[in-house]
């Protein structure tokens, strides 16, 4: 009785024991991957000291520190530099053996640049030019103060040409559009028959028209554009790198500059929060390995909503419909039991099934019918962001429904019955007493839902992400809800800038970030439907008698 | 009291020997009572309800049931009186394979005649469940759901039908001030009487109320008694007891029921002194069960 009583708790504890180990196991795993995404993804934007090292052999490099390691082979140690200056060295990063290395230095003036173009850049100014004229510091001003203020000057410069150049366009707008028409009747062949002809006299007519009206203007919009450009061009810093090598760095390309070796822990700060907010809220730059990724939050925000619009009406019906509705037998019982399979179906399945079905099917005949004028060229008849949501709304609906439908079957069937013996119609009883009381287990269905559709990539990349949007889906322009668009998504930005991008081991950090990213905001959607969830609970926790 | 299942009674009435339903129903004497002088609201002609084709739980019931009174039906569990209830409602019909035979007049007209909307029949026919079911609103709410789904939508009209309903119902001077609280927070004995509120609210006819105090306490199921004793004045009720002694203080009319069959209906009265039946007097004194 004794031992038989023990050997119970002995295998009792050993299983205990294994339960537990797996618990801490998984847990551990996931600590551990997000501490590395967060400390990657994070430290990312820290200004790092610029470095310069000298070697025995004369040879000057100059850079951010990355990494140290010891090389297996030949035991040396070695040290790694992000060096830059990739249209100096045409390379990014050195690794250089450190029993070759004379001297290492923080100079006091070395700056880090960021470009539009080419990466950072590393060195020293020497002077600056504003118009082809050098620019000296007046009384009690330093090389330093100089150069912030030309390159405030020259971003001022860049903005004109910009607006400008919007002008010019808004101005041709017009005349664009007389030329396209044109363009198009000369496409269906139409110079062949005469009523065709006419009308492309016509329009060539008001084509000559319109320019005449308009050239004046462009003009003169021209001759500004002439010399500001001239201006932009001959505006330029007169840098050196580590080996003593000048350069010419046009002002306007200049997205910052700063001298890391001298700034404080504070400034430092300043300067990290500043980044973190470029990259939350600025365009991708460099094929998007530097920059912010907002048009990326941007298409994951609005196509999970888009998404969960879809889904969650379509999900409620069904499991209404199955539940409520349908005589249960054995027709509803293999319905169900196809509906939780569809969730085992791997995602880019759907993706070619969106392909094939929203974006050819539905997409092409909504062309036909009310964009023909446009056609060949698509505007629902290709990927976008209404495509990829409903491609995912598909994919995840099975998750809603099997939630929903476990909601409603937790609705007391008292209640039901009470609202009926009210004299309630069946939808009046669903609508009043299940569906509120379904509400939890819906919204439990659309986090899983959120959970399972934002990470996705596989399906959209046929269905409407790009890597580079140029517009969002929501702006200014009627109907302010661009559906067609094409758009960007965090999950395809770390695969494309991961695998994709020309330069792998500067993108490296951008994948870390973008991850933690991407992580906080699925993290945050699902935070704000818990919270809903949590409210509706308090308000309908069932009876307590 | 008879608390057992009806598999249960049965064979324990086998055994022992006591009573077999067929040999001691005295089938000279007439179960149906004619109410002579008064009016009937509900009547039952040779009803048979079946749950499917194996479960018989209602045999050619006929009865007569008198408006502006309180008719209670007793009988040992699992004998049908929740059955008959709930056919007076046409709830049944929410059971897939039931079905019925016979006829069910109220007001002389037959509640499955077509053209019958389910919801008004509900609306002249209240129900009160045994186990109280107040919906996760607020009370005002729960009041004005009947009236709410049956189309009115004026915000000074329901309000004036949920303050009288909850006044007919005995709640009034216990919740008037906190009309906007969950019906959830109320006692037991509040969410009945909330219930019975609702079901007033409606403005029913009749009112079937199935074991409406088996669930609560003594004070409770007093205030519960008092309430129907003031509802008859208005309303025709018919409640299903467990409790004899509560069958015999609010009934106008007792029913007693045995095995899905009607043995015996009459004034409470007289079923409780001097039954035709041998079968209701057994079970009234508690000599089986
Ligand atoms: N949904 C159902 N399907 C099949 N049989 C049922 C169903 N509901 C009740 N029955 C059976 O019908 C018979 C009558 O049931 P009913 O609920 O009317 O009894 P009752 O007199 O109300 O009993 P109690 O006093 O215990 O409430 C019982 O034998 C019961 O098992
Ligand atoms: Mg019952």
């Amino acid at each position: 009785m004794n031992s038989a009583k023990s050997y119970q708790k002995k295998k009792g504890t050993g299983y205990v024991f294994t339960s537990g180990l797996g618990l801490v196991i998984s847990l551990a795993m996931v600590a551990w991957i997000i501490i590395i995404i967060l400390v990657k993804g994070l430290g990312f934007f820290w200004p790092g000291d610029v470095l310069q090292v000298k070697l025995q052999n004369g040879d000057s490099y100059m850079g951010e520190l990355w990494d140290e390691h010891l090389d297996k082979e030949t035991l040396v140690e070695e040290t790694q530099i992000k060096i830059g200056n990739r249209d100096v060295y045409g390379r990014d990063f050195i690794w250089l053996k450190n029993n070759e290395i004379a001297s290492r230095s923080y100079p006091e003036n070395a700056v880090t640049f960021e470009r539009m173009e080419y990466g950072n850049f590393y060195g020293f100014i020497k002077a600056a030019y504003l118009d082809d004229k050098i620019v000296q510091p007046g009384d009690g001003e330093t090389l330093k103060d100089v150069v912030f203020d030309v390159h405030d000057q020259a971003m001022d410069t860049k903005e004109q040409i910009n607006d400008l150049q919007e002008e010019a366009t808004e101005i041709m707008a017009p005349l664009a559009e007389v030329q396209r028409e044109m363009t198009l009747l000369q496409l269906a062949g139409a110079e062949e028959t005469a009523t065709g002809k006419q009308q492309f006299d016509e329009l060539q007519k008001k084509a000559d028209e319109l320019d005449k009206e308009i050239s004046p203007q462009i003009e003169k919009i021209n001759a500004q554009l002439t010399t500001l450009v001239l201006r932009d061009r001959a505006s330029y810093l007169e840098v050196e790198t580590a080996d003593g090598t000048t350069k010419h760095i046009e002002l306007s390309s200049i997205v910052r500059f700063f001298y890391p070796n001298e700034m404080g822990a504070v400034s430092k700060s300043i300067h990290y929060a500043g980044k973190l907010w470029e990259f939350v809220a600025d365009n991708p730059r460099e094929s998007n390995t530097e920059g912010g990724v907002f048009p990326a939050i941007f298409g994951t925000v609005l196509m999970v909503l888009l998404m969960s619009i879809a889904v969650v009406p379509f999900g409620v019906l069904a499991a209404i419909y199955l539940n409520e509705y349908a005589k249960q037998g054995a027709i509803i019982r293999f319905i169900r039991l196809s509906v939780n399979n569809l969730a085992g179906v791997p995602s880019i399945v759907f993706g070619v099934f969106g392909l094939g079905f929203f974006v050819y099917a539905v997409g092409g005949s909504i062309d036909q019918l009310f964009f023909s004028s446009k056609l060949p060229e698509p505007t629902f008849g290709t990927g976008g962001i209404l495509w990829a949501s409903l491609t995912l709304a598909l994919l995840t609906l099975p998750v809603v429904v099997v939630a929903t439908e476990e909601g409603i079957l937790a609705v007391p069937r008292a209640n039901k019955e009470g609202a009926l013996a009210l004299g309630s119609t069946k939808w009046q009883m669903i609508r009043k007493i299940v569906l509120p009381n379904a509400m939890p287990g819906i919204l439990t269905g659309l986090i899983l839902a959120i959970s399972r559709g934002a990470g996705e990539v596989a399906p959209l990349m046929i269905t409407g992400v790009v890597k580079l949007a140029p517009t969002l889906a929501l702006d200014g322009s009627f109907p302010f809800l661009h559906l067609d668009r094409k758009f960007m998504h965090l999950g395809f930005h770390i695969y494309d800038v991961g695998f994709q991008s020309p330069n792998v081991e500067a993108a490296k950090p951008m994948v870390y970030s973008t991850a933690l990213l991407l992580i906080i905001i699925v993290v945050l959607l699902n935070l704000f439907a818990i919270y809903i969830r949590n409210n509706l609970r308090k308000k309908y926790k069932t009876s307590t008698f | 009291m008879i608390e057992t299942e009806s598999g249960v009674f049965l064979e324990k009435t086998k055994k022992d020997e006591i009573l077999t339903p067929e040999t001691k129903i005295d089938k000279s004497v007439k179960p149906v009572l004619a109410m002579s002088n008064e009016k009937i609201v509900i009547e039952t002609k040779t009803l048979d309800f079946y749950y499917n084709a194996d479960a018989h739980a209602l045999k050619n019931i006929n009865i007569h049931i008198p408006d502006k009174k309180v008719t209670a039906f007793i009988g040992p569990s699992g004998c049908g009186k929740s059955t008959l209830l709930r056919c007076f409602n046409r709830m049944n019909d929410l059971i897939s394979d039931a079905f019925h035979t016979g006829e069910i007049l109220i007001n002389g007209v037959d509640i499955y005649k077509e053209g019958t909307r389910l919801e008004d029949l509900r609306k002249q026919v209240g129900m009160v469940f045994q186990k109280s079911n107040p919906f996760p609103m607020s009370i005002w709410e729960n009041v004005a759901f009947g009236p709410k789904v049956n189309g009115i939508n004026d915000k000074d009209e329901l309000n004036e039908i949920v303050e009288s309903a909850l006044k007919q119902g005995d709640l009034w001077r216990e919740v008037k001030d906190r009309m906007q609280n969950s019906a959830l927070d109320l006692s037991g004995g509040q969410q009945q009487r909330l219930c019975i509120a609702r079901a007033l609210a409606n403005k029913p006819e009749i009112i079937l109320m199935d074991e409406p105090a088996s669930a609560l306490d003594p004070i409770s199921t007093g205030k519960i008694e008092e309430t129907i004793e003031e509802l008859k004045k208005n309303y025709t009720i018919v409640i299903v007891t467990h409790n004899m002694q509560q069958a015999a203080r609010i009934s106008d009319y007792t029913a007693f029921m045995m095995l899905g069959e009607l043995i015996e209906v009459d004034l409470t009265k007289k079923i409780f002194t001097n039954p035709t039946q041998k079968l209701t007097e057994d079970y009234i004194t508690g000599r089986f069960g």
